[in-house]
């Protein structure tokens, strides 16, 4: 080899030395770099890095539906269902009235209300239109108008309308059940929401092929099944609508209740509202289920649970006559009947009830004690209200904001207790709701046994287990069964006694057992003491064949009527229920 | 004795000092550093774009799964909307407020009548 190849050769590897060695200090300074950025600055970069890439989602849970029996077969009554929210981004939309052509021929509206809220200025977000469906909505996106989109948002649907509105509540934009089932099963009802946790692209879709992603499957709501029947329902309704109006009502309530085993099966309000459109109800009391919330002096329909706590006493016997002196002075307070009865003279247990004697309800009281109103009697019917009645406090339903109502204590440090206690017998200075009234005088007539009120029949969870809502007994020996047996043909009685006074519409076929007890109650006053010409009208009764089927109470709030409340304002809707009940075959006549 | 080793036996006969002669044998073949790192970069190239591909093909996956869910949703609100429209159809105010219904005549038993 030539000196000059040499020394080329020598040349070549020289070079390819040299870059060799800058290859090499490049790679070192690439490694040095990602050493730096992976591992010394690991969590710094991970953290920023995931806070751009990590989503975590919520999966909502599909809410359980709510169902009721309509006739032979479940129905849904509250379903749900997407609606779209059709919006506008105004830094986006040019040529508003063509955009607002556009949209009001799909969903109609004013055209140039869309085109207003399109053009108000430094806005990124107007909503145009609320419940659009889903064809609607995708017939706007697929004009792909810029600026202009839909977002789906969950919604109850009541095919219904209103019916049941108060009993059932509605469900507010945060998901929450807002009265009603839907408050006190909301935890049931609303399921448990799933989760998302993954890296995901710009556009938020996750990625699979990345550790660490997380997905929970929701659990969906269960479905409820009510114990009322939908056919009623509506009877019932428009019942209460009726006579809102005819008696001149300002709010009218009625239960009707299977005594044997407490499930409601029809409950309404009147005024009400339409759940789907909550949101444009100006006064919240139309929400509250009234029969459950609202506690009122009930009036002389305690009389049905005041003889029977003295029947089942032993101080008195379905029989037993008494001499009623017409008035009763009590802690300096006069105590008369509310209807002129014809004066001092000899009663009995049914003329209590029949003629409504407020002083043969005292009597009663003092039959308790020692012949007059003293501890014993107190003691012994505060233990009654309480105890046996389960007054004073809520019964469990399935229903939002219930009331508890009130008793007073037998405290004999109060100075008025006698007449507080007085007043009890005939039902004022106690506060009871209607359900309350209704639940106390279903253990009664059903022989002694207190069923815990409710409105549930059964639950249907996401795979479809059925959980059957089994009778609850609260109480048992009430009272006996001899006294529950001995107070139908008492409260029998009082019907008969109005046909008799010629309330013509408390005729009721003989093959039907129908009865009950009005109730007139004063009204007091914020300040203390009563109104004078302002009275609630209440009724508790029932209708059956051989043994009472339904317990049926009705509250009317301060009716104006020609007459006593309860005899003009309450009595009226209970034989209207009555009839109802009977006339559309829901009771079985006598077999005998 | 095979063929190529009797051609063997008589390269090795004739061969001698200051003879030019071609030699047969076998030499070993060194590759250098920059073959090996060139190498290696091309493996890792091919590796990474293996990755590459996986990766892609599997997150392809996601956006499947993402269509079939926005069609999976679409579906239950269809359904929804179907369940919906099925329970107006038979909610009671619309069939009592139907013709048939409205031609019905409503039936008092006797025994029932007010008086």
């Amino acid at each position: 080899m030539s000196p000059k190849n040499i020394n080329l050769k020598i040349g070549y590897i020289k070079r390819i030395r040299i870059l060799y060695g800058v290859i090499t200090l490049i790679v070192a300074i690439f490694v040095i770099r990602l050493f730096y950025v992976q591992i010394i600055k690991y969590s710094e970069y991970k953290n920023a890095a995931l806070s751009y890439q990590l989503k975590q989602y919520q999966i909502p849970a599909i809410r359980g539906l709510i169902e009721a029996k309509d006739g032979n077969q479940i129905v849904p009554i509250v379903l749900n269902q997407t609606l779209y929210t059709l919006y506008a981004d105004p830094q986006y939309t040019k040529n508003l009235q063509s955009i607002a052509d556009k949209i009001s021929s799909v969903i109609g509206g004013s055209k140039s209300f869309y085109a207003n809220q399109m053009a108000t200025p430094h806005e990124e977000y107007v909503i145009l239109a609320k419940k659009l469906t889903q064809n609607q909505s995708n017939k706007i996106l697929s004009f792909k108008i810029p600026g202009i989109g839909t977002q789906p948002n969950a919604y109850r649907a009541y095919p219904d309308g209103s019916l049941a509105a108060q009993l059932l509540g509605f469900v507010n934009p945060s998901g929450q059940g807002e009265y009603g089932i839907e408050q006190a099963l909301n935890k049931e009802l609303a399921g448990k929401p799933g989760r998302v946790k993954a890296i995901t692209d710009a556009s938020g879709v996750p990625l699979p092929a990345t550790n660490g992603n997380i997905e929970t499957a929701p659990v969906n709501g269960s479905n409820v099944v009510l114990t009322i029947n939908l056919g009623m329902q509506e009877q019932l309704e428009q019942i209460l609508a009726k006579d809102y109006k005819s008696t001149k009502s300002q709010g009218l309530s009625a239960i009707i209740m299977n005594p044997s085993n407490g499930q409601i099966v029809a409950m309404a309000n009147y005024p009400t509202y339409d759940p789907a459109n909550y949101q444009n109800v100006t006064n919240p009391k139309l929400f509250e289920n009234a029969a459950i919330t609202d506690a009122i002096e009930p009036g002389s329909v305690m009389k049905t649970l005041t003889t029977p706590a003295a029947l089942n006493l032993g101080v008195i016997q379905p029989n037993t006559s008494f001499f009623d002196p017409a008035h009763w002075v009590v802690d300096g307070f006069n105590i008369t009947d509310i209807k002129i009865d014809g004066g001092p003279r000899e009663q009995n247990i049914a003329s209590i009830l029949a003629l409504s004697l407020n002083t043969g309800a005292v009597w009663m009281l003092m039959q308790m004690g020692g012949g007059q109103i003293d501890q014993k009697g107190m003691d012994a019917w505060y233990n009654y209200m309480v105890n046996h009645y389960r007054l004073g406090q809520i019964t469990g339903i399935e229903q939002g904001y219930e009331s508890a109502g009130y008793v007073p204590k037998p405290n004999m440090s109060d100075p008025s207790i006698d007449l507080t206690y007085a007043n009890s017998a005939f039902g004022q200075g106690v506060q009871l709701t209607a359900l309350q009234l209704a639940a106390a005088d279903s253990s009664i007539i059903n022989g002694g046994t207190y069923y815990q009120p409710t409105l549930v029949a059964e639950t249907i969870s996401p795979s479809g287990k059925v959980t059957i809502n089994q009778p609850k007994v609260l109480v048992r020996n009430v009272v006996s069964p001899q006294v529950g047996s001995d107070m139908i043909p008492l409260e029998e009685n009082v019907v008969q006694a109005y046909l008799k006074g010629g309330f013509s519409f408390m005729n009721f076929p003989p093959q039907y057992m129908v009865g009950g007890k009005t109730g007139t109650a004063q009204v007091a006053k914020p300040g203390g003491g009563y109104y004078t010409n302002i009275f609630n009208g209440t009724y508790t009764g029932f209708v059956g064949g051989n043994k009472p089927q339904y317990v049926i109470d009705v509250y009317n709030i301060k009716p104006n009527v020609p007459g006593y409340a309860g005899s003009y304002g309450g009595q009226p809707v209970f034989a209207d229920i009555a009839h109802m009940l009977i006339n559309e075959g829901y009771v079985a006549p006598k077999t005998n | 004795m095979t063929y190529s080793s009797s051609l063997a036996m008589n390269r090795t006969r004739y061969s001698g000092r200051n003879r030019n002669s071609v030699s047969f044998a076998l030499t070993k073949r060194k590759i250098g550093p920059i073959s090996n790192t060139i190498i290696l970069v091309v493996l890792a190239c091919l590796l990474g774009l293996i990755y590459l591909t996986q990766v892609t093909k599997t997150n392809t996956y996601g956006y499947q799964i993402a269509n079939l869910q926005t069609k999976q949703q679409q579906l239950e609100n269809q359904k929804q909307n179907l369940e919906v429209a099925q329970a107006q159809l038979q909610s009671l105010n619309r069939v009592q407020n139907s013709s048939v219904a409205k031609s019905m005549v409503a039936v008092t038993p006797s025994a029932t009548l007010t008086q």
